[in-house]
């Protein structure tokens, strides 16, 4: 199950989430003029450097990459059949460096310190009759329910195999979307439960 | 003043009425509430904090009339669902708690703060950082009760609290729920939580057909359900037979 979040303190735990975001922002657009390869390894063997800062959790965290492997593997194929094989490597090392930076700052700020550092962006939301809150609580849910529908598929999936003994794959699909909306009318009925989300900034 | 009182209440759903003119005060502190399946358990209690509207009659609740104050009646009425996961609404621990913090009026930044000392009333004050998915099932069901009872209620709702928990979790619920200041009105199946009650009704069709204490009324419905089984298994094998 992929865990986002860091639940011990590590020094990154401890930079505000402002600043986080805006390093992450200020390094994408350094790089994006450049695909020369030292500097892409240089860049993804600095961001592991920071892994390895944060602890022995954070490196698992890598295993993250997994499923970015095909999409990978597509596009260094591509760049070989275009006849510059170079150039898909250094796109691969700026994708995975950049990714993993992204997600160094997620494990290690919680959800309310960057909807607080976003808040600000969302604002102009307001004037088109939009509140900043509701949109940092519904993010805030998505995240809350991403662990919760990989349980849900492997759930579905399992049913699936007791039955069939194979892998039910596309299959599970409609009925995911059904459980998936059974859990969200759930949710609702519970948030309404509590006085339902909050209304305007109530700051 | 009687705590929960309900006036000729009907509800109907998808033209089905769930409950038939019901008549009922609730002011005892601890109430339960058992039926069978499809009796209009879940329905009755979902009317205490606005989250169905009686079709016809009048729904009192601690002096708020539902069909005036609804938006008044969550901060009055807490609800624990069966399913903890489907309750929780935040990543982190301290954030469950500190919504729950806000929605009873606090600023939402001292809501936060306000969060782990509310978690230190419960001794979880170690948990404030703690995503969610990592605790356990029992543990995530107690988050759920110190996020509704932070937010300082006069009733608290259990609808089938225990219906996934093992043996020694579920007893620790019930030890924690017995003692609780406010006025618990609990659904279960697991006839044996309602011992030390002081009242039970068994719901049957959207009406009530007994209420009492709960050595009677638990013992009734035990007698029916089990007749019920046996009935129905004759009429299956006489319809095998055929």
């Amino acid at each position: 199950m992929i865990s986002l979040y860091l639940p011990e303190r590590t020094w990154l735990h401890g930079i505000t989430a402002g600043r986080k975001l805006f390093a992450l922002a200020l390094v994408s657009l350094l790089i994006a003029p450049f695909d020369s390869l030292p500097l892409m390894a240089g860049l993804l063997a600095a961001v592991l450097a920071l892994y390895a800062s944060l602890g022995r959790a954070a490196l698992r965290q890598l295993s993250l990459l997994r499923p970015m492997a095909p999409l990978l593997a597509i596009l260094l194929a591509l760049h070989a059949w275009n006849g510059d094989i170079w150039l898909g490597v250094s796109l691969c090392l700026r994708l995975l460096a950049m990714i993993l930076l992204a997600n160094a700052v997620t494990m290690t700020t919680r959800m309310d310190a960057m909807m607080d550092a976003v808040e600000p962006l969302l604002r102009p939301l307001a004037w088109f009759g939009a509140s900043p809150r509701a949109v940092a609580l519904a993010v805030a849910m998505m995240i809350r329910f991403v662990p919760l529908l990989f349980a849900l598929w492997d759930a579905l999936n399992e049913a699936w195999r007791a039955r069939t003994g194979r892998r039910g794959g596309w299959r599970l699909l409609a009925p995911f979307c059904i459980q998936t909306l059974k859990l969200s009318h759930h949710a609702a009925e519970a948030l309404a439960a509590r006085g339902g989300a909050p209304r305007g900034d109530t700051r | 003043m009687t705590a929960i009182r309900l006036r000729n209440v009907t509800l109907r759903r998808g033209g089905r009425v769930v409950l038939d003119a019901l008549d009922l005060d609730l002011a005892e502190r601890r109430i339960g509430l058992i039926g069978a399946n499809g009796s209009g358990k879940s329905s009755l209690v979902r009317l205490f904090n606005g989250l169905l509207v009686a079709d016809e009659g009048e729904v009192e609740v601690h002096g708020l009339k539902a069909s005036e104050k609804a938006s008044e009646l969550p901060r009055k009425v807490g609800f624990i669902f069966q399913n903890p996961d489907h309750q929780i609404i935040f990543p982190t621990v301290g954030e469950e708690v500190a919504f729950s913090l806000e929605q009873s009026g606090l600023p939402r930044r001292e809501a936060l703060k306000a969060a782990v000392p509310a978690l230190a009333r419960f001794g979880r004050e170690h948990w404030a950082e703690r995503p969610v998915h990592a605790l356990s099932e029992g543990e995530k069901q107690f988050l759920c009760i110190i996020a509704v009872l932070v937010m300082e209620p006069a009733v608290v709702v259990l609808d089938e609290p225990f219906s996934s928990l093992d043996l020694i979790t579920r007893r620790r619920l019930e030890g924690l729920i017995a003692t609780l200041p406010q006025q618990v009105i609990t659904i279960a199946h697991e006839l044996d939580a309602f011992a030390a009650y002081d009242r039970v009704l068994w719901l049957d069709g959207g009406r009530v057909r007994m209420d009492g204490a709960p050595a009677e009324v638990v013992g009734a419905y035990r007698e029916w359900a089990e007749a019920q089984a046996a009935e129905q298994a004759l009429a299956g094998d006489a319809e095998a037979g055929a």
